[in-house]
């Protein structure tokens, strides 16, 4: 549906252009179509940067008034054949103090008198991008001098422009690295905060943004609060390590969940959170490796079935059959709780017990949602579940009730915390009332908390996630508005129609679209700006400043990017504690990258060439892979000679569990095929529809093809290099069943979001 | 009346088809009596958001003798001001399939089949499991450097959902997982 907007914005005479390994209707209606080979997004747009730098092309207002540009690096920082400074080979790590600033003696970063200095932020970009010339960039990326030359040159000029991207630029080893390159090019060229500006994520769930608000990740808890580590084992340990500011957060999310057990004298419950040890990684990828070690034991599951969309499937499978218990919560009947009738696998020898669950679908039950755009909106019902089909909601309710009531005679200290949580829900409105919660109270007054600003750290507020803090303001449910007709901007905010974190503010870093003295740098499309007559910062959206009666005259008044320590955005990712002068401690200390202050291109794990920026640092030198070497190995392009992406597709969505279970979807797209170059089907013999035999290292699938000249070879460092594409939406179950693309994916993960390599992978395509 | 644009298309067009057959000579009153045979007419009406990609685009549902019957693009929605993909608009087959599973089900070890349980029977059986296996694989102190942590958790449990999930659910299934002792909370962010 976002193409919508975007065609939108065509007819009033933007410029469209479509970066993807594969030609689709997106390139179709783009004025400009990059064809790319996966995995190589860092080399693409690093050319682009380097062009605007070489170039001055920059927007030296934007970036000096509000980016780092002009800070002072420590004089230890350097990147040297492929690895910043901080790099243990050892443990394969950084250590990120190495990318700090040069701070003065307060602690604040020291500022240099000109862009120019040899010390300065900007300084370092320019040396750091120096290398990737539009020659070395086509190289590896496969694309044409000229085509990038002319993508660069209709990025400058067609300012403001904003970037969208989805699973395409995350699925990599260098996924958040990958997003890091888009920060540098739009921050250069001041495309952050003003209206047709930003950095979008389109992001692939429904609910992704409120699942990941509300942490169901490993390493964090609601409201993006880092999770506790062994080594932090109390509240003041917390704090010295992520900040006061947050501190104040999580005493406030402390609050809801302890209610009256937690006090200050006992630091508000925190010793009773369970620690995961700093040095594990507990993502999904690891529940369904230690399950296959039989460490893992019990498992539920929620609306997902990995045994269609994880990669590296036979992993999946054989962490599921060694788990005792499966509990597996959905719609319709899925692969993953039915791993055990897979296609030639013996039930009789699968030891597992599995429960399923009949999950409510969305339309039988009430709650709230967040998009994209952190806009949370409300969902109603009108007609009772199916059969005896219950939400997730009452699942857990009920669940966690009888959990308890089994804990009811303990005196066990590992079992205090499940006495001391607070959960009380009624039956009837019980989404309402955990949105209650969830909003936050003023502990005092009984009064149901207006927003962020009101939060305290003395533990006399309580709510369950900062960020929405003012969801219920005025105790009313401000996710049901539907004003689709007031919106003063004319910009499309419409700031009355349901409601956005944090405080209904719908474009983050708008200060940013105002110069040093808050005046909009467009006065006919503003967001906000700085009233002198009232001292306040005002404007059609809530303006993102850190206090709104603090002006452009004071430090607040500078900080277009306030959840950083220093308040500016960060061209290089330099780590930085802010201190906090009243409680000696630190008040913010937000995190950088895991694997470099800046964006540097790695091949892909499995790659059909060699790094030729840096041949001894093929990959990124952060990642750890195989983590089971019996289980991952690793293809050569020798045995698999083709670059293999995957991705959803229109028609169907993610595992296909709903979707599969549609006839009509199921006319219009019927099962998994591949998509090969005419080149490769000429040299393989191979008609459009006939059947093929794809295999990777880690598995095989007979798949039918589809010849396109969607896909052309491309030139990579002087060879020739096939890319062939499949969608991954299928499995065994379901209306439509037809072979799992993710048998052959890779699990190779992002070393700071463990998220999978599932786009670009090797493969070899035989005709059957 | 707040005529918002929804209630305009609905009104203009039955207004419209009645003032049509009016200029063919029928009697309009007939008419107006035989539009509640229409297929809407006489359903209630409930608004939701679609369940597949992040855009967050609202729908607008149709329900008679608690049955839905109808799903469309909400024209008053700001996202998509009416529109649907080809799997949003699909949607309305999800409560009427007859693929959906209405009960509780058990596979037990070995077994090649499932089996009908009762939802007490299912909960109270996952209760025990989930207490059987917190309290057999609880690690209350880790050393590390020389230095004893209490860490007060479980590895043996992972708890996986939520993207399709409503906010209330997910936070309650963070809520619960924490209060277990669990680490291994996991979900689908990276599809």
């Amino acid at each position: 549906m976002s193409m919508k907007w975007v065609m939108r914005a065509k007819e009033k005479g933007a410029k469209v252009i479509h970066v993807d390994p594969r030609y689709t209707r997106t390139s179709k209606i783009s004025d400009k179509y990059v064809q790319i080979r996966p995995g190589t997004d860092i080399a693409f747009l690093n050319a682009i940067v380097q062009y605007i730098l070489e170039n001055d092309l920059y927007d030296k207002t934007f970036i000096i008034s509000h980016t780092n540009a002009m800070y002072k690096t420590n004089k230890n920082f350097e990147f040297n054949e492929g690895v910043f400074s901080g790099y243990s080979d050892e443990e394969r790590k950084y250590n990120t103090d190495f990318w700090a600033y040069e701070l003065d003696a307060e602690g604040k970063p020291v500022k240099a008198d000109s862009l120019d200095d040899p010390q300065t932020v900007f300084s370092g970009l320019k040396d750091f991008y120096k290398r990737y010339t539009m020659e070395v960039s086509s190289g590896i990326t496969g694309i044409p001098v000229e085509t990038i030359k002319e993508v660069a040159d209709m990025v400058v000029n067609n300012r403001p422009g904003t970037i969208m991207y989805a699973l395409g630029m995350t699925q990599h080893t260098v996924g958040v690295q990958n997003i890091r390159a888009f920060g540098v090019l739009q921050l250069l060229l001041g495309n952050i905060g003003r209206p047709g500006t930003g950095i979008n994520a389109l992001r692939g769930e429904p609910n992704v943004q409120g699942s990941t608000d509300f942490a169901l990740l490993f390493n964090y808890l609601p409201g993006y609060l880092s999770y506790p580590n062994h080594n932090k084992p109390k509240l003041e340990n917390w704090t010295a390590s992520y900040g006061s500011f947050r501190a104040k957060f999580l005493i406030h999310l402390l609050k809801a969940w302890f209610g009256d057990e937690a006090t200050a004298e006992n630091d508000f419950c925190y010793g009773l959170l369970p620690k995961k040890n700093a040095n594990e990684n507990y993502s999904i990828y690891r529940i369904f490796e230690t399950a296959m070690e039989k460490k893992m034991k019990f498992l539920y599951i929620m609306g997902q079935n990995p045994m269609v969309s994880s990669p590296n499937l036979s992993v999946v499978h054989e962490g599921l059959s060694g788990l005792d218990t499966l509990v597996v919560a959905d719609l319709f009947m899925t692969e993953t709780a039915s791993f055990w009738e897979k296609p030639g696998c013996d039930p009789s020898t699968i030891d597992t017990e599995v429960f399923f669950l009949p999950a409510a679908s969305f339309l039988e039950k009430e709650g709230s949602l967040s998009n994209s755009s952190r806009m949370v909106q409300w969902r109603y019902t009108g007609i009772d579940p199916v059969g005896e089909a219950k939400s997730d909601l009452d699942m857990i309710d009920l669940l966690f009730n009888k959990i308890r009531d089994l804990y009811k005679d303990s005196s066990e200290a590992k079992d205090e915390i499940i006495k001391k949580l607070s959960w009380n829900y009624p039956t009837e409105k019980k989404a309402e009332a955990v949105l209650r919660e969830i909003n936050g109270y003023n502990l005092k007054t009984g009064e149901l908390l207006n927003g962020i600003g009101e939060i305290q750290a003395d533990g006399s507020t309580a709510g369950g996630n900062w960020l929405y803090a003012g969801v219920y303001a005025g105790n009313e449910n401000l996710s049901k508005r539907k004003d689709n007709k007031t919106d003063p901007s004319g910009l499309g905010l419409f700031p009355g129609f349901a409601w956005s974190w944090p405080g209904n503010m719908r474009v983050l870093y708008n200060r940013a679209s105002c110069d040093v003295n808050g005046v909009p740098y467009d006065d006919e499309k503003k967001l906000i700006w700085w009233d002198e007559q009232t001292k306040k910062w005002m404007g059609y959206d809530v303006p993102d400043v850190p206090v709104a009666t603090d002006g452009p005259d004071t430090p607040n008044g500078q900080k277009p990017f306030r959840m950083n320590g220093e308040g500016v955005g960060r061209l290089i990712a330099n780590s930085y504690s802010d201190p906090d002068y009243v409680n000696q401690t630190a008040r913010d200390a937000s995190s950088v990258p895991a694997d470099g202050p800046l964006p540097e291109f790695y091949e892909p794990v499995e790659s059909p060439t060699s790094n030729v920026l840096h041949p001894k640092v093929q990959i990124n030198p952060c990642l750890k892979y195989p983590r089971i070497e019996s289980k991952q190995p690793i293809g050569t392009k020798e045995e698999f000679p083709y670059v293999l992406c995957t991705s959803s597709i229109s028609e169907h969505w993610c595992a296909g569990t709903v979707t599969r279970n549609v006839p009509w979807l199921n006319e219009l797209v019927k099962e998994t095929y591949i998509e090969i170059p005419e080149k490769l089907a000429t040299k393989l013999n191979v008609k459009n529809g006939e059947k093929v035999k794809v295999r990777s290292a880690r598995g095989e699938i007979e798949v039918k093809t589809m010849v396109t000249h969607r896909l052309q070879t491309l030139n990579i460092n002087n060879e020739e290099v096939t890319v062939v594409w499949m969608p991954y939406n299928w499995g065994f179950k379901g209306l439509s069943t037809a072979a799992s693309t993710n048998l052959l994916t890779i699990d190779a993960g992002d070393p700071n979001t463990w998220i999978q390599e599932t786009k670009a992978c090797l493969v070899d395509v035989q005709k059957v | 009346m707040n005529m918002n644009r929804r209630n305009f298309l609905k009104t203009a067009g039955l207004t419209g088809v009645a003032l049509a057959l009016a200029d063919l000579g029928f009697n309009t009153k007939k008419i107006e009596a035989s539009t509640k045979e229409f297929k809407l007419s006489g359903a209630n009406e409930y608004t939701s958001i679609c369940t597949f990609c992040s855009c967050g685009c609202g729908m607008v549902c149709h329900v008679k003798d608690n049955k839905l019957i109808n799903l469309e693009g909400d024209p008053d929605h700001i996202m998509n001001e009416g529109g649907l993909c080809s799997k949003g608009s699909a949607m309305s087959v999800v409560p009427n399939s007859e693929e959906r599973i209405p009960t509780p089900l058990y596979r037990a070890p070995r077994s090649n089949k499932w089996q009908e349980i009762s939802w007490d029977d299912a909960l109270n059986r996952i209760a025990e499991k989930f207490k059987k296996a917190r309290d057999e694989n609880w690690i209350e102190k880790e050393i590390d450097n020389g230095e004893e942590y209490v860490v007060n958790r479980t590895d043996a449990i992972g708890i996986v959902g939520g993207a399709q999930n409503n906010n209330e659910e997910c936070y309650l299934m963070a809520k619960m997982a924490r209060a277990l002792g669990v680490v291994f909370l996991e979900h689908q962010a990276r599809l």
